[in-house]
């Protein structure tokens, strides 16, 4: 297949690893209901859980739009799910980057994969940007919804304003180590099954 | 009675549920928009003779209905009643949205889905994918089942309690199997069509009824109500 143009075999492809990386996401994500800083800890948990199908998923993708999609997918699943429509900007924004940066390295680079992963892996924080932007509203939100103050308050030292650059950091440093970790996992598991 | 509804009108009920859930009810009159809006996909699961999974999702929400509003508080403290309080709070505001989107997917036929996306001129792409990720949410868990149920009976379930075994002991054989189903789901809908290059016609006729328009009408009024009540007059 030399087309530049996505097939359905492309489509079906970025269905699946998206509805595998969401079952990932929100197994992690019921987590954050035990203690708010957990919550925080996203930035630590998903991009090294996510990164062995993320990294199986690289290995399939050869066209510029696949990353896009995924996180245009990610996006409205976020919005149903409730998540808000506040992040949906910045999780496409940082899936766009992440499918250029890895289009920089022909989809096999596997340095720009790296970097590309890393880069994906801010839609997480995208999580936490209602928490930052309307924060005094969404804490009286919050605390309405029915959770505790005590929950409110922690969830509030552990992640504002000052706290996102750390966050942020912290996500793609991890994420860069996920994506060296899931390559190894890929390579252990699927490269030698011939899968990929 | 039976209700056939159009994914329009389906697609159109997420979108409100989701953005009501994201606005939370502060006073009376604004919970019981909500909770009349979390009944109405409660009915249509009924109307669609799924009745285990629509008394299951009452009795949950109802459940976390009563408990917020009549043991617990904001200031409750303690490890049990803050986690109490933080569950219940996440299932009366979520749960709504989970129920429709449910209802959505379980009711819809991969067909309707395309053909409506289809007609809203939504790019293939992204009505592919989302049609995959529909499907494929049952898939992964019957997956998922088999492969606790292999797990048992090798004896390996906890792993000796390695959390990373436990982790990769689940997630590989999850993968593998999903990228054996992804290739013969490709494999069928080349067969069918897809991804050509003529305009797929369906064979589902898409109509709006009365149903779907008293529904929309009924949507739109209730969202007009909580917006105005919550934000115009307080």
């Amino acid at each position: 297949m030399d087309t530049k143009k996505l097939t359905a075999k492309d489509f079906i492809t970025i269905g699946i690893f998206t509805a595998i990386w969401f079952v990932v996401e929100f197994a992690f994500g019921m987590l954050g209901y035990i203690h708010p800083y957990i919550v925080a800890g996203y930035v630590v948990m998903l991009p090294l859980a996510g990164a062995i199908p993320m990294m199986l998923f690289y290995s399939k993708v050869e066209k510029f739009g696949m990353i896009t999609i995924m996180s245009v997918l990610i996006a409205i699943i976020m919005f149903v799910t409730g998540m808000g429509f506040l992040g949906a900007p910045i999780v496409i924004l940082a899936g766009i980057v992440a499918d250029l940066i890895a289009k920089v390295g022909g989809y096999k680079n596997f340095k720009m994969i790296v970097i590309s992963y890393g880069v994906f892996c801010i839609w997480i924080c995208a999580n936490y940007f209602p928490v930052i932007v309307t924060a005094e509203s969404y804490k009286q939100d919050l605390i309405e919804g029915g959770f505790s103050a005590e929950y409110a308050d922690t969830l509030f030292r552990a992640i504002n304003y000052k706290t996102i650059a750390v966050l942020l950091i912290i996500c793609v440093i991890f994420g860069f180590i996920g994506a060296y970790m899931g390559k190894a996992v890929v390579r252990k598991h699927f490269e030698k099954a011939g899968i990929v | 009675m039976k209700v056939r509804l159009d994914p329009r009108t389906k697609l159109y009920m997420i979108l409100i549920v989701s953005a009501i859930v994201m606005m939370s009810a502060t006073t009376p009159l604004l919970w019981t928009v909500r909770i009349i809006m979390t009944m109405i996909p409660i009915l249509l699961l009924i109307a669609e003779k799924r009745y285990a999974s629509a008394l299951r999702f009452f009795m949950l929400y109802i459940i976390a209905i009563v408990l917020t509003f009549y043991f617990l508080s904001a200031d409750s403290t303690g490890l049990l009643k803050a986690l109490l309080t933080g569950y219940c709070g996440i299932v009366a505001q979520f749960l709504p949205a989970l129920i429709t989107a449910w209802y959505v997917v379980r009711t819809t036929k991969i067909d309707e889905f395309m053909s409506a996306m289809q007609k809203m001129h939504v790019p293939d792409g992204i009505t592919i994918s989302l049609a995959v990720v529909m499907r494929f949410f049952p898939t992964i868990k019957e997956e998922y089942a088999s492969i606790r149920d292999a797990m048992k009976m090798r004896g390996i379930a906890l792993a000796d309690g390695n959390i990373i075994k436990m982790l990769e002991y689940r997630m590989i054989p999850l993968l593998f199997s999903c990228v054996n189903i992804g290739d013969e789901l490709s494999a069928a809908a080349i067969t069918r069509g897809l991804g050509g290059e003529v305009k797929r016609s369906s064979v589902v006729e898409l109509k709006m009824s009365i149903a779907d328009y008293l529904l929309i009408v009924g949507f739109t009024v209730a969202t007009v109500i909580f917006v105005f009540f919550k934000y115009v007059k307080r």
